[in-house]
């Protein structure tokens, strides 16, 4: 700023040669403030302190917002003046002013004074129908901490509040203090959730293997019968041939099953009982719960334990109970892999499209009508381009692959739906001006001497192009790359019509052939806080989540953009080098 | 919420203690219905449902459930909106088509067209429509008449003044002023048609009625706004709102909106949550989706309803839904 401003405030002495009239015609410039440039120091400045104030302030809302989420807080049991006990996490306190005719009995209606209420998350849903709890500090006739209140975060139902009395581990009872019952609890819980892995990575490995060849099997008498006939003897050979490979899957099945089914035994003896504050008993089966922590005796270094593993279990697990709870990993793979995708698919047809315009095409109205059009694309709609995804890639590309490929699978359909590969389409298309433009100019800029010496060289137009040319304007390039990656991996709205959706078990990229399975639906990371912040029902549960999904996002954009940094410095110090 | 005596609280704790099934003491699954038995031939293949967003979490935890059986299904949920459901069925793009509202004969006549035959629609879960306002809102009751006056412009309820502010319903105090903040769903929700229908008598919405995009947002805007009244399905109730008990016209007893009073039919906005699936007539459905119905009507299926808030269906009914698909259900257990 003081580069901008110091040439005009600084009156010329040295000039003292011109006429008086233009002197103090210069003076009078010199004194006003727009001479100066001070406001406009001011405007632009202020400008881009008000960018600041609202990217900082943005990015502060997230992190004071998301970073918290995870952190354990102490259980209060309040007990009110009717007698009822009610436990749980402090979620919020708020001030509020009672309604008169609701507080006051046969007091003046006078206009109540200010008091707070706490809201309590209470959990044990399935014990009471309700997640969260206003409670009135009034009403609130005592409150304490009780040491060995447990709070227990379950694969279903939410969270449970309650303090241990017993444990049940193939057939030996802990009964009585809760600190006994905790101590054993540790051990038990470890090897009940070794049991449960071991069950869900043969349910998932084996028996899914299994089912899959048996798909295939049907699948394939069904394509024969469609292209046979449904009596024709090709048909029956096939079904005969299949016929084998489905009785192997039905004894890997029955093998799997009764694995599952022994593991399944070996922990439904394991169990915890607990007493809620109000004193109702719960069993809880020990493979349901993640994580049990006393809330009330974590020291720091505990609490950091419970947020690393909270964490963790965000980043590298499934989403759990329709998304408001467990990890959010699906989503992060996928919109990693939709954005991947997307800029393979638009760099090189955005490079070879701006490389015809600059290069090879004659200026001229046709191609000011292009680049018009192209910079157009860029401020249409983004739910334009869902609908045309949508109509043109899904329902009439799509189904016409499926009706030519997949007829056996119909009426399911293979790719006449949303799919990973055509929401990469749909946003290459979406991104495909911020890709051409930067390009272009990155082209122009390149020096026609260059491109004069390569030709006296002898080198032909392409060879120019090649050796000369694209390796300079190679840094603009990834500059487009750049941007597309990140317009592509923050764009929702088309997504939310191609193929992003609430829950899609499997992932696109996995250890079956073809590895790559471009028709499969995927969890995209923004998809998800739209449907985290507007779509649960649990939602003041869910409302933490979004900042810390929010936050997350943030993170993988930028760290998208940071390897594509890195690639491009590492491009111009090459570049560079030949320079020299 | 009332204080249980004692005598019941020790017995729901026995009850909770006895079976992890019977967990809820507050809305349980009717006895008759039986366990999912799982199918002895292995299912595999991928359910796609496209359509309602009331029903989004539902779909998805009846999912989630049915893939603890069947590890190996592939499942999809795409919640939009009820009325994207019939598009996807009748192109094949969807397997199930949940929809919060029954499909209309136009779409009926448009998938008819298609495939020579009406989708069958099976009641899986028990909705109520509830008026929230925020919980520092005073208001007791509210008749259907006033509910009209409110949210619609047409008032085909017959009350013949406009209602706008909250002392229009009788509030004194701070409230008589204050105009009454509506929320609402947007078209493309089967909740939206079904308010329309029953609460509104066919009217139109007001131009004042904020749309928003999803049954939870209607009730964080109305949690969020203290002079707020928004329409939404029971099953997004949170602890910021409360859900105004309805009459049918004036002088009528105003009905709580409770488990018993949709199960009794006394709540004037109870309604089903269907979900359409493409069966012709005297067919069988193939296993993965055979499977799938058997599960949302089993019991496990249907404490699935409870979890999410949701009322479940009593067995009769998830018997006959069963049978329009050609389905049984299974054996009641010893």
């Amino acid at each position: 700023m003081n580069e901008l401003s110091t040439p005009p405030l600084a009156p010329q002495p040295d000039r003292t040669q011109p006429a008086r009239t233009v002197r103090r015609r210069n003076r009078r410039r010199a004194t006003s403030l727009f001479a100066h440039g001070e406001p406009m120091v001011w405007l632009t400045g202020g400008a881009l302190g008000l960018c600041l104030v609202m990217i900082t302030g943005l990015l502060g809302l997230v992190l004071s917002r998301g970073l918290p989420t995870f952190w354990p807080v102490p259980v209060l049991e309040l007990t009110t003046h009717s007698g009822e006990r009610i436990g749980g996490e402090v979620a919020l306190v708020e001030a509020f002013r009672p309604e008169p005719e609701a507080s006051s009995e046969g007091a003046p209606a006078a206009r109540p004074e200010l008091e707070e209420r706490r809201m309590l998350r209470t959990g044990n849903y399935d014990l009471t129908g309700v997640h969260f709890r206003w409670v009135p500090e009034r009403e609130v006739a005592s409150e304490r901490a009780p040491e060995w209140i447990l709070t227990i975060e379950r694969l279903e139902w939410g969270r449970f509040f309650g303090t241990p009395t017993a444990l049940d581990c193939d057939g030996v009872r802990t009964e009585g203090e809760p600190a006994q019952v905790w101590q054993a609890f540790e051990a038990a819980h470890r090897a009940a959730r070794e049991t449960w892995r071991e069950r869900r990575a043969i349910e998932t490995n084996d028996i899914g293997a299994a089912a899959k060849i048996k798909e295939q099997a049907r699948l394939a008498i069904r394509d024969a019968q469609l292209r046979y006939g449904a009596r024709s003897s090709e048909a029956e050979a096939v079904r005969q041939q299949m016929t084998t490979r489905v009785a192997q899957a039905d004894a890997e099945l029955a093998r799997a099953g009764e694995q599952v089914e022994r593991l399944k035994a070996l922990n439904t003896g394991r169990t915890i009982t607990l007493t809620t504050v109000d004193g109702v008993q719960s069993v809880i089966a020990l493979d349901q719960i993640v994580r049990a922590f006393p809330a009330n005796r974590l020291s720091w270094s505990d609490k950091l334990g419970v947020y690393a593993s909270r964490v963790r279990e965000f980043l590298f697990d499934e989403p759990r109970e329709s998304n408001s709870e467990g990890g959010v990993f699906p989503a992060i793979f996928g919109t990693v892999l939709m954005t991947l995708i997307m800029s393979i698919l638009v760099v090189p047809f955005g490079v070879l499209a701006a490389l015809y315009l600059r290069e090879y095409a004659r200026p001229g109205p046709l191609v000011s009508a292009v680049r018009i059009a192209i910079n157009n694309l860029a401020g249409v709609p983004s739910i334009v381009f869902g609908v045309f995804g949508v109509g043109f890639f899904c329902y009439w590309i799509g189904a016409g692959i499926d009706e030519l490929f997949f007829a056996a699978k119909l009426p399911s359909p293979t790719y006449g739906k949303g799919g990973l590969l055509w929401a990469a389409l749909t946003l290459a298309l979406l991104t495909l001006p911020v890709v051409i433009v930067p390009t272009e100019e990155a082209l122009a800029a390149v020096p026609r001497s260059m491109r004069e010496g390569s030709y006296a060289c002898g080198a032909t137009k392409w060879q120019t192009i090649w050796r000369i040319v694209l390796p300079r304007a190679m840094p603009g390039i990834m500059t487009g790359m750049i941007l597309a990656l990140a317009r592509g991996a923050g764009e929702v709205a088309p997504l939310m019509l191609v193929g992003a959706s609430k829950l899609a078990a499997e992932l696109p990229l996995d250890g079956t052939f073809p590895y790559l399975h471009p028709e499969r639906s995927f969890m995209h990371l923004g998809f998800h806080i739209y449907d985290l912040g507007f779509q649960s029902q649990n939602s003041e549960a869910a409302k933490p989540m979004v900042y810390t999904t929010t936050l997350l996002l943030i993170a993988l954009v930028v760290v998208l953009n940071l390897i594509a940094i890195w690639v491009r410095a590492r491009l111009r110090r090459r570049f560079q080098g030949a320079q020299l | 919420m009332p204080r249980l005596p004692r005598l019941l609280r020790t017995l729901a704790a026995l009850l909770v203690a006895a079976s992890p099934l019977l967990a809820q003491n507050k809305i349980a699954v009717d006895e008759k219905l039986t366990p999912y038995v799982k199918s002895a031939d292995g299912v595999s293949g991928s359910v796609k449902s496209i359509g309602s967003d009331t029903m989004n979490n539902l779909m998805t935890l009846w999912q989630q459930g049915f893939k603890e059986h069947y590890p190996n299904v592939v499942l999809e949920v795409e919640g939009k909106g009820s009325s994207t459901a019939p598009p996807a069925l009748v192109a094949g793009t969807a397997s199930f088509g949940p929809m919060s509202r029954p499909m209309k004969d136009k779409e009926l006549a448009e998938f008819e067209k298609v495939h020579g035959y009406k989708p069958v629609g099976l009641n899986a879960a028990i909705d109520m429509l509830a008026v929230y306002v925020h919980k520092d809102n005073p208001i007791r009751s509210l008749t259907l008449q006033q509910v009209d006056a409110i949210f619609s412009k047409s008032r085909n309820g017959g009350l013949d003044k406009d209602i706008v502010t909250w002392g229009d319903l009788g509030l004194t105090g701070e409230w008589a002023s204050k105009p009454i903040a509506l929320y609402g769903r947007n078209s493309a929700s089967g909740t939206y048609g079904y308010f329309k229908e029953h609460a509104l008598f066919g009217g139109d919405f007001k131009d004042s009625v904020s749309e928003q995009a999803g049954s939870s947002s209607v009730v964080q805007s109305v949690a969020t706004d203290k002079f707020a009244m928004g329409y939404s399905g029971i099953g997004y109730i949170t602890a910021d709102v409360r859900a105004v008990p309805l009459a049918e016209k004036a002088g009528a007893e105003p009905i709580a909106a409770t488990p018993e009073n949709a199960y009794s039919g006394e709540y004037p906005l109870a309604r089903f949550l269907l979900v359409y699936v493409n069966h012709k007539p005297g067919s069988q459905l193939d296993p993965l989706r055979r499977e799938f119905v058997r599960y949302m009507f089993s019991r496990d299926g249907q404490l699935v309803v409870v979890k999410d808030g949701y009322y479940p269906v009593p067995a009769r009914v998830a018997s006959q839904a069963l049978k329009s698909v050609g389905l049984e259900a299974s054996k009641q257990p010893l």
